[in-house]
């Protein structure tokens, strides 16, 4: 009966995300994005202090295989939307990624230049801290960063709606390195 | 009237590009990618005083609601109406379609999932029947197959109804559509002899001189597979229908961002001629020069909307009311569901109004007919396009809720 009842549950409402269990969910996650969402590993992104709803929706596009890449559509098929929601609170909850210090002055500033051709700040925010359904970009490895607008700039990750596809198509290798120094530097 | 003369070489061109597959495929040929100083392709047109607002997009519809959550309570009728949750569990649910025995067809902008709702033993079933499409938006059913129009194709599922559990490849009838993302996703409809199939392409940016392949409304012949331009100078329209007495096509259009909260309106049409050309970009609404690409030009140039709707209110799915359920002074009115505005200062449209016609097709009143989708400063769905049923109930789908209500009436 019990049983029957979590199911019941799971299929006809949404429990509202929860960051604890989505603290022991995370686990998973937690081997290449770090416990706390600040990864070690080059390349992976900073979950920390994403927007829950840019989590939940890139891990639904994982799932969907709409976006591929580190292995994710595996994970992404074992977790329910339930999941998902918690471990976007657990990993939204978490103190975000520090800036990183001491960068190259003139990059940075050359990075800000083209963010704000851009309109970066449009969607991502001020302090591109990231809202609703569109990731935080300040801390974020640039690594990551880079990968990923080349990736948008080529087609080989597909966006939501083509506005990241739109913003990438014009952009020099130079200019998406400048950007990422610059995001990084943001706290 | 040297521009007139250079407006009405525009269309000649178009015209003769529109004849032939070849000429279309021209359309293919990758842009040039601007200079980095030109702003990506939603943000032109804006003045400097709009570039440091917040305009972050609405969150697209991902996933489904679960009936729990769904309030349809909070959907109000005029009296003597009943609303009711007729589906669910369709993330994205947009464009509808109904087969002659009754399987309702449900296209997506986002997941890229097309959706068959069945009714078996007295339930409903809802099928996902495609995943992975690009952009399935539209969506038509004739002769027992499904088409379906993708961003830049159209393809075609045959005896679709016998295999919902295992559908067939797709075979492709026409694939030399423009790739552009920015309002590449289509509205389709089948003509009324059932030759042809009529849908947008829309404009590839806000506001932009469109190459003269795109801001049009065309019709693929599915005799000869050639591809026609029916109408132009029509930024997006996601919603058509055909006048069921004069069957004349009218379609709805969204106007351009940026102008500012109260303009420009979003517009309804009606084709009345060959070679029409609503203005786009030169001129918005039938009355309103652009601020930057009217320069020098005039609206008497173009023709006009039969009906300014609302600023931004994203009119999507319109449909003619054919059936008998309703009371009688409903009979041809227009229902056209209003997605919502995404960048207003007050939120717009969430709603679906009802337009009046007289005898000769003028609008004589437009009210709301399905209210409810927001509540304060926040929604919780968004409809997306409307459907007659064969009983004169009509559908609303909702592409945030993932669900379909029906409005009946009863006396």
């Amino acid at each position: 009966m019990a049983f029957f009842l979590i199911l019941l549950s799971n299929d006809l409402a949404w429990a509202a995300p929860d960051a604890i269990a989505g603290q022991e969910k995370a686990k998973v996650c937690a081997t290449c994005h770090g416990e706390k969402g600040v990864s070690s590993i080059t390349g992976t992104p900073h979950l920390a202090a994403q927007p829950p709803l840019s989590i939940f929706y890139q891990l639904l596009q994982f799932r969907d295989q709409r976006r591929k890449g580190g292995g994710m559509e595996a994970i992404a098929a074992t977790l329910s939307e339930q999941d998902m929601r918690d471990i976007a609170a657990h990993y939204a909850s978490q103190p975000a990624p520090a800036a990183h210090t001491g960068g190259d002055a003139e990059k940075i500033a050359r990075g800000q230049q083209i963010a704000q051709q851009q309109y970066c700040a449009s969607c991502h925010g001020a302090q591109l801290q990231g809202q609703k359904h569109v990731p935080r970009l300040s801390g974020q490895s640039s690594d990551y960063f880079v990968t990923q607008l080349r990736n948008l700039r080529s087609g080989a990750r597909a966006d939501m709606d083509g506005t990241m596809a739109s913003a990438a198509r014009s952009l020099t290798d130079e200019e998406i390195e400048a950007m990422a120094v610059y995001a990084r530097s943001l706290p | 009237m040297k521009l007139q003369r250079f407006t009405r070489q525009l269309q000649n061109i178009t015209l003769t590009m529109g004849l032939t597959v070849s000429g279309f495929a021209m359309a293919q040929a990758p842009a040039a990618p601007p200079a980095s100083a030109i702003p990506p392709t939603w943000a032109q047109g804006r003045t400097p005083d709009q570039v440091a607002l917040n305009l972050v997009p609405h969150p697209p519809g991902m996933t489904a609601l679960p009936v729990s959550d769904i309030p349809t309570d909070k959907l109000k009728v005029p009296a003597g109406f009943k609303v009711e949750l007729w589906a669910s569990g369709m993330p994205n649910a947009r464009s509808m379609v109904q087969s002659p025995s009754g399987t309702l067809f449900v296209g997506t902008r986002f997941p890229g999932n097309v959706y068959a709702v069945v009714e078996k033993d007295g339930k409903r079933e809802v099928k996902t029947i495609a995943k992975g499409l690009h952009r399935p938006n539209g969506i038509v059913f004739k002769d027992g197959a499904l088409y379906v129009a993708e961003l830049s194709r159209i393809i075609r599922y045959d005896n679709i109804e016998a295999n919902l559990d295992n559908p067939p490849a797709p075979v492709v009838v026409f694939d030399a559509l423009p790739k552009d993302e920015a309002h590449g996703w289509k509205f389709m409809k089948l003509s009324p002899d059932g030759n042809y199939l009529y849908f947008q392409i829309g404009t590839p940016a806000n506001i932009t001189v469109q190459p003269v392949t795109h801001a049009v409304i065309v019709r693929l012949n599915l005799k000869t597979n050639i591809l026609e331009t029916v109408a132009q100078g029509v930024r997006n329209s996601v919603g058509m229908d055909f006048h069921p007495v004069t069957k004349e096509l009218w379609f709805t259009n969204n106007g351009r961002d940026w102008v500012n909260d109260d303009l420009p309106n979003d517009t309804l049409h009606r084709i009345t001629a060959k070679r029409m050309n609503f203005g786009y970009p030169f001129c918005h609404q039938g009355d309103l020069l652009d601020l930057e690409f009217g320069k020098g030009r005039s609206c008497d140039e173009f023709d006009k909307p039969v009906f300014k709707i609302g600023p931004h209110v994203a009119a999507l799915g319109m449909r003619f009311y054919t059936g008998k359920q309703f009371p009688a002074e409903y009979t041809h009115n227009i229902f056209i569901a209003e997605h919502g505005s995404w960048n207003r200062t007050k939120k717009s449209g969430f709603d679906v109004v009802r337009v009046t016609l007289d005898a000769k097709g003028n609008v004589t009143k437009k009210e709301v007919f399905v209210s409810g989708w927001i509540q304060g400063d926040d929604f919780w769905g968004r409809p997306a396009d409307v459907h007659i049923m064969k009983d004169g109930s009509m559908l609303v789908s909702d592409d945030v809720a993932g669900a379909i209500f029906r409005i009946s009436h009863s006396k």
